[in-house]
């Protein structure tokens, strides 16, 4: 063996650092199973990494299937303050995610992210407003969610406050037992029938089909009860939204799972292409720098399919990817300065629109992903022609001549497009979905997980130190020496007056 | 097996618990047992310190343990400089600071923390105020720390309308609060005063923003009863200020009636004071004071007011003379008289509850509110359909259906009694039949009638105690079934 070789034999390889990929790789490792973990990029995280805004152009002009443009319009006059230059000269303080999410504060990943004690690798900023786009005044503003903000709402009326507060506690209260009358002749409906039904003013229609549930405008009711009863039930766990961004960019998750993975003995290792993937007899070989490795399993991420699995054949139903989307830096933020106080945060708005809208974050320094006096913008869809065309119907309500785009860049997340050959051992991950926060992903990291390891447990809580049981040690023991001082100090006195 | 932890199971790590416990106990116990010793020798030093501390530290709720840090901090302190002293006291109130994390409304911390304040040579008030801040972050329905910052603010000099601004955005992200409202009520009759009328407590123009802000927080969540209580002081529900409500004297007895209790034992320069009064209820506080069996003195009856001072402040009556008693009554403030803004400002809000009303038309809450507000704006133009409101509510809330009877029944006797104080009538008999009243209301006036029906009613037995104020009447007709 060389200075710089990897043990011979791990139980599973997993190739790629996408989100899902990690998540397989860690609950693996965290079973007791030997993770061999690589990427043959030089950075984490796959279709899911973050970077900094000269990589972020590079990775574009260097990934033919992304169908990407750039395009910079800056004021290169002498007064301004961001020029090309300027901007580029804060790169590293961006953090530009190829594929931004929100999580529900207590979402699969949160409750995942808790569970499994994982959350102490991650930094988090409470979303700072779920906003509305007002179309009498073309601008951005915020959604009265929770009860504070219905109080403090200056946009509502006290009837509409009232309105808005019974509507949304009689979908808090909905169960499926016993249904509300309101409810029951409208149940296989649509839910904006329903809501047109209820006597509620256009605002607060506005406010629950687009903002609070985001439901598509042909969504039936039970979709509707469901969709703003989650996003309630998400409300009051941290800051005024029910949503977490994660500080420095979604970037950091894959790699929570990572350092997860790494704890519990997984190796890792970036820049390593494999070739040469043969299965034999239940064993699975493959050379990584002309070194031959075997592995029981491999698991692969859907955008980094090694070329020995590819089958000629096309797939024709794409489960995954098949995302447009758009990154924009503005120096002046959308939406009044009320709603961007202090400098900003994290602003979420759901635009509606055919095949499904789109989902936008705004974002400042706040978040940790631009600099100082910058915001950026992301504006996700699903794909059917090119990004730009996408993504055009949104990008044109929202860039008004106030808030022209000092950069601009659309890309293509790729869909899967070819058929793999998988086998019992050798299972694919889906890449990224078209959904705000992270459940289908997860969904398909505990699928893959369940396929290789059927009998186990899916990521169960990491033990703390002082859980964990050294060797040969009484599990019940507890010695006054562990004690607290004081505690300590005290038992000494009984002691003493024993003495006397 | 090969490369997994070894993780305690939950039994064991029960069994790890309990056998702590036992520890815990034992050391507990030791302690307690030297302190008592030490204490029984008068041994009060660093030593109680140290011990008081490590067990107030994990359970700060012992009260005898503050004490006797109480006695041992005053003992170590005596003979030391103010410099030193203060020292010392700097250093308890990091203790009890420590031990507030452990429980944020321990009773014995606060109260010691106030202790040790008023013992410091000198006092770092200001601190004590951001300390609130502080906490009040963490829990803004902490009342021991609202009861703390009140009373630290005034020892600050702390100016109220920074206190107000405080109150404000403590409302803002949270209205579920009694604290922070109540609060708001002590603060703005300082801030913002009615210039004229002493016994309104605010000004019109922060009554009127006031009133939007309560109503605002009442439709957002109605099921939060902290706004109610509050928009029922700014309504003047609240309790009366003293009054000399009535008065009647004759020959043989008298009664004098207030609106609220008094002791009128403690009251001064009052002509009538060496009469053998007693409370109706036979308490020291009383609103319905009696005399019975005695020879009344024959030259008051020819005086026109009656007069007295309680507690330095004067009160009186005017008085009519009958043929065999005088007698003086004051109708009672049922309402606050409100000025016209402020009448604009409740108008709009009974329209707010009238427009919401159509859409939810068994909203029992804005019934009620809907039926306060029509009292404070008109109260003799809607008494007819305040009442239909709570006749509604009795059905729609059934649970709370002897409380809107009862309300009923005072707003009835509040509209009799006000017509035969209008009338100017002498008080021979007050006809309060056919109204369904559940309970007798402003008894202490009804002392003075001679005569009163309560004829088909349907009066309870738990108001019967009450017939006692009735000390003029000579007749009471009551339905037979309740007595």
């Amino acid at each position: 063996m060389g200075e710089n070789s990897l043990p011979g034999e791990f139980d599973l390889l997993v190739q790629g650092t996408g989100f899902t990929e990690s998540i397989v790789a860690a609950a693996a490792s965290r079973i007791g199973k030997t993770v061999l973990h690589i990427d043959s990029n030089e950075y984490y995280g796959g279709q899911w990494a973050s970077f900094n805004l000269e990589g972020f152009q590079k990775h574009l002009s260097e990934s033919p299937n992304f169908q990407a443009t750039q395009n910079w319009n800056t004021d290169e006059s002498e007064t301004s303050e961001w020029t090309k230059e300027n901007i580029l000269k804060t790169s590293r303080r961006f953090s530009i995610d190829l594929t931004p999410k929100l999580l529900f504060s207590r979402g699969k990943l949160v409750k995942l992210l808790i569970s499994s004690n994982i959350c102490r690798y991650a930094e988090f900023r409470a979303a700072d407003n779920v906003c509305t786009f007002e179309e009498s005044t073309s601008s951005l503003k915020s959604v009265p969610c929770s009860r504070t903000d219905v109080f403090n709402s200056k946009d509502l009326t006290i009837i509409e406050k009232r309105l808005l507060m019974k509507l949304l506690n009689s979908f808090l209260n909905y169960k499926d037992e016993e249904v509300p009358e309101e409810f029951k002749n409208y149940l296989g409906k649509p839910f904006l029938e329903f809501l047109k039904f209820q006597r509620l003013t256009p605002k607060i229609i506005n406010n629950v089909m687009n903002s609070i549930s985001m439901c598509d405008e042909d969504a039936l009711l039970e979709e509707g009860i469901e969709k703003t009863k989650n996003f309630l039930l998400n409300l009051g766990f941290y800051g005024n939204t029910p949503f977490l961004f994660p500080m420095y960019g979604c970037g950091e998750i894959p790699q929570c799972f990572c350092r997860l993975c790494a704890v519990f003995g997984g190796v890792y290792c970036l820049k390593k292409p494999i070739s040469k993937i043969e299965e034999k007899d239940d064993e699975i070989s493959f050379t990584t720098d002309n070194q031959v490795i075997k592995a029981k399993k491999l698991v692969f991420g859907s955008s980094n399919i090694p070329e020995e699995l590819l089958s000629s054949e096309k797939k024709t139903d794409h489960c995954c990817g098949g995302l447009s989307r758009g990154v924009f830096i503005l120096e002046k933020p959308l939406g009044s300065e009320e709603l961007n106080s202090g400098g900003g945060g994290v602003n979420f708005l759901k635009l509606p629109g055919g095949n499904g809208g789109a989902f936008i974050l705004q974002l400042s320094h706040y978040s940790g992903t631009c600099p100082k006096g910058l915001h950026l913008v992301h504006i996700t869809s699903k794909s059917s022609s090119t990004p730009s065309d996408d993504l055009q119907p949104f990008v044109e309500k929202l860039f008004t001549d106030e808030h022209k785009p000092l950069y601009t860049a659309y890309f293509t997340l790729p869909s899967c497009s070819s058929k793999v050959s998988t086998t019992e051992n050798i299972v694919e991950c889906c890449g990224t979905f078209f959904e705000l926060d992270y459940d289908k992903s997860i969904e398909n990291a505990e699928m893959v997980f369940k396929k290789l390891y059927p009998d186990e447990e899916f990521l169960p809580r990491a033990p703390d130190p002082e859980e964990i049981i050294i060797e040969n040690e009484d599990p019940t023991a507890i010695s006054e020496h562990t004690l607290p001082e004081d505690l300590k100090a005290q038992l000494l006195l009984e002691e003493s007056s024993k003495e006397v | 097996m090969h490369g997994r932890l070894k993780v305690r199971t939950s039994a064991e790590e029960a069994a790890r618990k309990k056998k702590e416990q036992d520890l815990k106990v034992k050391a507990y116990k030791a302690a307690m047992g030297r302190i008592h010793q030490k204490r029984s020798t008068n041994e009060l030093d660093q030593e109680m310190m140290t011990l008081s501390g490590q067990i107030l530290a994990r359970n700060p709720d012992v009260f005898t343990l503050w004490n006797i840090r109480k006695e041992s901090l005053l003992e170590i302190t005596s003979s030391l400089e103010d410099e030193e002293k203060q020292a010392l006291f700097d250093k308890d109130l990091g203790f009890v600071e420590q031990c507030l994390m452990v429980n944020p409304k321990s009773y014995g911390a606060w109260h010691h923390r106030c202790w040790i304040l008023e013992n410091s040579p000198s006092p770092n008030w200001q601190r004590e105020v951001q300390l609130c801040t502080r906490y009040l972050k963490m829990d803004e329905r902490n009342f021991h720390c609202w009861d703390y910052r009140r009373y630290v603010v005034n020892k600050a000099e702390i100016k109220p309308d920074k206190e107000f601004e405080f109150c404000t955005e403590k409302i803002k992200h949270n209205f579920s609060n009694y604290s922070s409202w109540h609060y708001r009520s002590k603060l703005l009759p300082i801030l913002q005063p009615h210039p004229t009328v002493k016994s309104r407590p605010i000004s019109e123009d922060a009554l009127k923003e006031e009133l939007e802000l309560v109503l605002t927080a009442a439709f957002t969540d109605p099921n939060d009863s902290s706004a109610w209580f509050y928009q029922r002081w700014l309504l003047g529900y609240s309790q009366p200020d003293l009054d000399i409500g009535a008065f009647r004297m004759s020959k043989d007895k008298a009664v004098i009636a207030f609106t609220k209790a008094i002791n009128l034992k403690s009251v001064t320069e009052f002509s009538l004071s060496s009469l053998n009064w007693k409370s109706v209820s036979g308490e020291t506080y009383d609103n319905t004071w009696i005399v019975s069996e005695a020879s009344l003195p024959e030259e008051f009856i020819g005086d026109s007011s009656i007069s007295l001072t309680f507690e330095g402040k004067t009160y009186s009556l005017e008085l009519k003379n009958q043929e065999t008693s005088v007698f003086g009554i004051k109708c009672p403030k049922f309402e606050y008289e409100f000025g016209a803004g402020v009448v604009e400002t409740l108008k709009a809000q009974l329209d707010s509850c009238n427009e919401l009303l159509e859409y939810e038309p068994d909203s029992k809450w804005t019934l009620l509110t809907a039926s306060l507000l029509m009292r404070a704006v008109d109260r003799k133009g809607y008494h007819e359909k305040s009442h239909e409101f709570l006749k509604k509510l009795q059905n729609i809330d059934s649970n709370r259906k002897g409380y809107y009877e009862d309300l009923a029944s005072k707003w009835n006797i509040e509209k009799k009694l006000e017509e035969f104080i209008e009338s100017g009538k002498t008080p021979t008999t007050l006809d309060l039949s056919k109204l369904n009243l559940t309970a007798f209301y402003y008894e202490q006036y009804l002392s003075v009638f001679d005569e009163l029906n309560f004829l088909e009613n349907k009066i309870t037995q738990r108001s019967l105690s009450k017939l006692k104020a009735f000390h003029f009447a000579s007749k009471i007709y009551l339905d037979k079934d309740i007595v």
